[in-house]
């Protein structure tokens, strides 16, 4: 679960968000919709706690940002997995090495890692592109491959920012797709947005954001 | 287990990732320790020869003319406890006599009808002392025994040399800590110049729930990795003049260099380990600040 209580956030040089109160319940898939610069991202920069609030506290599963010392932060984003419009995949290391990066740091066993990044592969269909480099995979490509490594840790809760910005209408709608398996097998999902045609009508919450404050949820 | 081998093939297929900033940092490193690993083989060998020249450091103590043998083996087991005295050589009366017959081909008895030679006492100095080795206690507690007349030393020369070679250790130490601050300081700023540009890297770790220190791992390994290449070319080189030079150096000025490639190794590879540690730790630091 993840709630947003009183919660203000402002950069130094202005913009942010203001007085969030919203709440992602275990199991649900929720859309985060908004213009370019609304404040879309302070949202999920604060949910994974790269931003701490200035003003009220955010409490993910168990963890509260009132409370955390900056010490447990990596160990609470352990159960967070985080998709990125630019994929934030590292071009120096292979489609395997890269999905693997979350097991290692968690300190899996490299059986384990096999197998479990193996899989992974094979569910997002990218089993015969292990050994390719982020630049030589297209942009549907990488981003599958980017929920992959969000997913192999097995997260309680996937924070996507804009995944689908940088692909087309069909790959978009594919990822949202995949996103939807995933969300149907327990995983909460939330998933921000300005594309509002390709998220609406598919039966999930939509929460709108404008200027920084919460107009819908 | 795996998580540490993932670090350390991290740290060195970042050897191969920053090729450029490897070379930079390891030739920093390499100069380095050859400047430092040259100023300890002289200082090595400078205290070997200060050591040697302490050895032929010698007080000479004249007893009074009525003082018997008895009383002189007291007196001198007395020398003995005085700080800064290795051993002493007694010559009796007798003794001096002998040598006076040694040196001059005559017996003193058959010239003045009596024995005027003084019995007298060699004190040797300790050798292997690392600060300034300060004679006058000495000499004012030798004086002190109202059995002894005279105390013969080479004060002026004895002080000037330990002058000197304490100037060259201060100035020694001096420098090899400027070098190690400043390279520090250049490996710093080398490793920085890697993180900014995998600062990608550093922010997936983050996200991914690397903790601080798995994060600075790697940079820290890679540092290592850099100290250690470094101390072995510079090892390599110094052990190669060394050995080329030793002769010639031998033949021109009567000293012998000592050394060893193990211990040269060994010195070297711990001060690069430590200055490279120190250097890419300071730089990750910083930037995770």
């Amino acid at each position: 679960m993840i709630q947003f209580d009183n919660v203000s956030y402002t950069y130094e040089k202005g913009g942010g968000v203001s007085n969030v109160n919203i709440t992602v319940q275990d199991d649900e898939y929720v859309f985060l919709i908004g213009p370019t610069g609304s404040g879309k991202t302070t949202l999920l920069r604060l949910a994974y706690m790269e931003l701490l609030p200035k003003v009220g506290r955010i409490v993910v599963n168990k963890y509260d940002s009132s409370k955390i010392k900056p010490k447990k932060i990596p160990y609470f984003r352990r159960n967070i997995g985080m998709v990125f419009q630019d994929y934030h995949l590292l071009n120096d290391r292979n489609l395997f090495e890269n999905i693997a990066l979350p097991l290692h740091v968690m300190g899996f066993q490299k059986d384990e890692i096999i197998d479990r990044v193996t899989e992974s592969l094979e569910e997002i269909g990218l089993e015969s592109k292990s050994d390719h480099y982020p630049n030589e995979l297209s942009g549907g490509e990488q981003q599958r491959a980017c929920v992959a490594r969000a997913l192999i840790k097995d997260p309680d809760i996937i924070l996507a920012d804009e995944p689908t910005g940088n692909l087309d209408p069909v790959t978009s709608f594919e990822l949202i797709k995949l996103l939807e398996e995933i969300n149907r097998e327990g995983t909460s999902i939330l998933m921000a947005s300005h594309n509002y045609n390709l998220i609406k009508g598919r039966g999930h919450r939509i929460i709108e954001i404008q200027n920084g404050i919460v107009r819908k949820s | 287990m795996d998580k540490m081998i993932f670090l350390l093939s991290e740290g060195l297929k970042n050897l191969w990732r920053h090729k450029l900033t490897a070379f930079s940092a390891i030739f920093s490193i390499f100069l380095t320790l050859t400047v430092a690993g040259s100023l300890i083989i002289v200082s090595d060998n400078t205290g070997r020869i200060i050591e040697y020249l302490r050895d032929k450091y010698k007080i000479e103590v004249f007893f009074k003319q009525n003082i018997s043998d008895d009383q002189i083996v007291k007196i001198v087991k007395e020398f003995k406890s005085i700080p800064g005295v290795r051993s002493t050589t007694i010559i009796t009366k007798a003794d001096a006599k002998k040598i006076f017959k040694s040196q001059f081909g005559e017996n003193v008895l058959d010239i003045v009808g009596y024995n005027p030679l003084p019995a007298s006492c060699v004190i040797n100095l300790v050798k292997e002392q690392e600060n300034k080795l300060n004679i006058r206690p000495i000499i004012d507690r030798l004086r002190k025994f109202s059995e002894v007349d005279e105390v013969n030393y080479q004060g002026r020369l004895i002080n000037r040399i330990e002058t000197t070679y304490q100037n060259f250790v201060k100035i020694s130490v001096i420098l090899l800590i400027a070098i190690l601050i400043v390279s520090v300081l250049i490996i710093s700023n080398t490793v920085r110049l890697t993180i900014y540009a995998k600062k990608d890297l550093i922010k997936s770790f983050q996200l991914v729930g690397a903790t601080r220190l798995f994060v600075k791992a790697p940079f820290i390994l890679e540092g290592i990795f850099h100290g250690l290449i470094g101390a072995l070319i510079s090892s390599l080189l110094l052990f190669s003049c060394l050995t080329f030079g030793s002769g010639f150096i031998l033949s021109v000025t009567g000293l012998k260099i000592h050394y060893s490639f193990l211990n040269l190794l060994f010195l070297l590879s711990s001060l690069g380990v430590v200055i490279s540690f120190l250097g890419s730790n300071r730089a990750i630091s910083q930037f995770l600040k």
